[in-house]
């Protein structure tokens, strides 16, 4: 079976800046992918990519089986493709709600329908008691469960998560992992972007380490915290050594 | 919360109606032609306010060159009149499907434009209209046109006895919009537009193709506007390039919306409401001689209103606020 998502040899530039070069990765059906690596390895550009922000300097990106390298964002959302951002960006004068039905609109057009799936979503993002508050009256862990909410809300068959779970305390972070392993469990395809190593190594399946733009490594997330490779890419090659 | 949606818009409805029913009972007793006057212009521009409100307030791309559609329609009205004949009926449908058309033609390259540089360029594209008109000879050019008086009718929408069918007009005009306004905002249309002017790159992400969003709001609001404009040459019955086109057109059909409160439902009809006498009537009794103390009040006004209601005064009608819809 072709994986849901796949790069191919993608790169991206930006001026003399190499943001991707020659990033090949896949995605299977089902997965949880963890997209790993320290600051500035390329992962938001690649996430960004994968969107349908902008296109690649070169290289292709195949959805489903479908080409979708110059599709623009919206349309990748109509194929199947749900996204966060890292800064939260929540319709900020509409109620919590109303921002979800604006996802839910893609797949329904009829205004009834739509409201109940945005409130079936709600619910299962455990944020229905605060249907009809201002968007920008909720606290950061809301927005970023409204977030999830509103991609959710799209009925995505792969879901980009980009660090929903950074800056969470503890007991946030831990309903956060409950509730990627939830959308999961209902058949959605999950990458997710993260800095927080201890919360995202026991929730994902693989982990695909980017580092200076390139994959470093891939694999089972116990081999890949313990592959010197990663661990100076990290930490520098003196710990490298060390272990 | 289903129930608290449904019933706040049949609500809004049934309180529509009741002003509409009262509004239209007035004249009854209200026989001063200058003051039935007012309450024409006032009725007109809440319908402008309205419509322009869908493309600024909902959509969130402010224009300030909506006096070119307004203008557009007056001028495609009297034109297809003087010049062929036509039913000022048509005429009204024929600017708002021109104007429309201009609309979305102008959008192509202006929305990919956002913020100040999409408000300076409708401004630049209404006065570039208007010269254009000033100098087009067939269309009267900066003399502009009469419309030759041929009795009272319907069908040739003039009267020169009664101020009451341009009231019923304008109030009719006012709940057109009024009402497509209220079924937008519950359209996928509504919630897009919204969405877009929120924050576009998330609308993007959720499958809303933000173009064509902003192309339908054009449309739309510069279709009404147009209408609008028809109705005004018939009214004033002589239009010339600066008095349907000329920029304060622009101002007056955005500042009910601002003073009123931008993107919501009765924003602009309130607006309209306590801006439009306040303008009539501050020019006759302190305007006049070229001193402009008129314009002074009424600047004065505003910026008052815009200190304590920043939201617009639509805000105290709704005291809890923070649960409120919108």
């Amino acid at each position: 079976m072709t994986p849901l998502l796949e790069t191919r040899g993608v790169w991206q530039r930006f001026g003399g800046l190499i943001a991707n070069s020659d990033v090949s990765i896949s995605v299977g059906r089902g997965e949880i992918v963890g997209l790993i690596g320290p600051n500035g390895a390329g992962k938001s550009t690649l996430f960004n990519l994968i969107a349908g922000v902008l296109p690649p300097t070169q290289g292709s990106i195949w959805f489903d089986g479908e080409d979708v390298t110059r599709l623009p964002a919206a349309e990748r959302c109509q194929r199947g493709v749900g996204r966060t951002f890292q800064v939260v960006k929540s319709f900020e004068t509409m109620s919590v709600i109303d921002n979800v039905i604006v996802g839910a609109l893609v797949r329904n057009t009829v205004m009834r329908v739509a409201r109940r799936k945005a409130y079936e979503v709600l619910e299962f993002c455990g944020l229905a008691a605060r249907a009809n508050v201002l968007a920008s009256d909720l606290v950061p862990s809301e927005k970023r469960r409204l977030e999830v909410a509103r991609a959710l809300a799209t009925e995505p068959k792969l879901l980009l998560l980009d660090e929903v779970l950074t800056g969470l305390t503890p007991v946030e972070a831990k309903t956060g992992v409950e509730l990627v392993r939830k959308v999961r469990d209902t058949g959605v395809t999950v990458l997710m972007v993260e800095h927080v190593m201890e919360i995202v190594m026991p929730l994902v399946d693989r982990a695909i380490v980017l580092d200076l733009g390139k994959v470093l490594v891939e694999g089972k997330p116990t081999e890949v915290v313990r592959d010197p490779k990663v661990i100076s890419a990290y930490l520098g090659d003196r710990h490298a050594v060390g272990a | 919360m289903d129930t608290d949606f449904a019933k706040r818009r049949r609500r809004d409805l049934i309180v529509a109606a009741c002003l509409a029913v009262i509004a239209a009972l007035v004249p009854l007793f209200v026989k001063d032609v200058y003051v039935q006057n007012i309450m024409v212009l006032t009725l007109m521009y809440a319908a402008l306010s309205q419509s322009w409100n869908i493309l600024s307030g909902y959509c969130g791309q402010i224009s300030l060159g909506h006096a070119l559609y307004f203008g557009l329609g007056a001028y495609t009205t009297t034109l297809l009149f003087t010049k062929f004949g036509v039913l000022p009926w048509f005429g009204m449908l024929g600017g708002g499907l021109i104007s429309a058309l201009i609309a979305m033609a102008l959008g192509y390259p202006c929305f990919r434009l956002r913020g100040h540089y999409f408000v300076i360029a409708t401004i630049v594209i209404a006065e570039i209209a208007l010269l254009l008109i000033q100098n087009w000879d067939w269309a009267g050019a900066a003399l502009g046109i009469d419309i030759p008086v041929r009795g009272d009718s319907w069908l040739k929408f003039q009267f020169t006895r009664s101020k009451l069918p341009y009231f019923y007009f304008a109030l009719g005009l006012a709940c057109v919009a009024w009402f497509v306004t209220w079924w937008l905002e519950d359209s996928k249309w509504g919630f897009w537009w919204r969405a877009v002017k929120d924050n576009p790159d998330a609308a993007e992400s959720l499958g809303v193709v933000v173009f064509n969003s902003k192309m339908g709001a054009a449309a739309v609001s510069a279709f009404l506007t147009a209408v609008g404009g028809s109705f005004y040459a018939q009214f004033v019955s002589y239009i010339d390039p600066e008095s349907v086109m000329g920029f304060q057109f622009s101002l007056l059909m955005a500042l009910p919306a601002v003073v009123g409160g931008i993107g919501t439902l009765w924003g602009p009809m309130l607006g309209a409401v306590i801006l439009i006498p306040l303008t009539e009537l501050t020019r006759s009794f302190i305007g006049g001689s070229g001193r402009g103390v008129d314009l002074i009040v009424y600047g004065t006004l505003i910026v008052l209103i815009s200190l304590a209601r920043p939201q617009g005064l639509i805000g105290l009608f709704s005291p809890k606020r923070k649960e409120a819809v919108r």
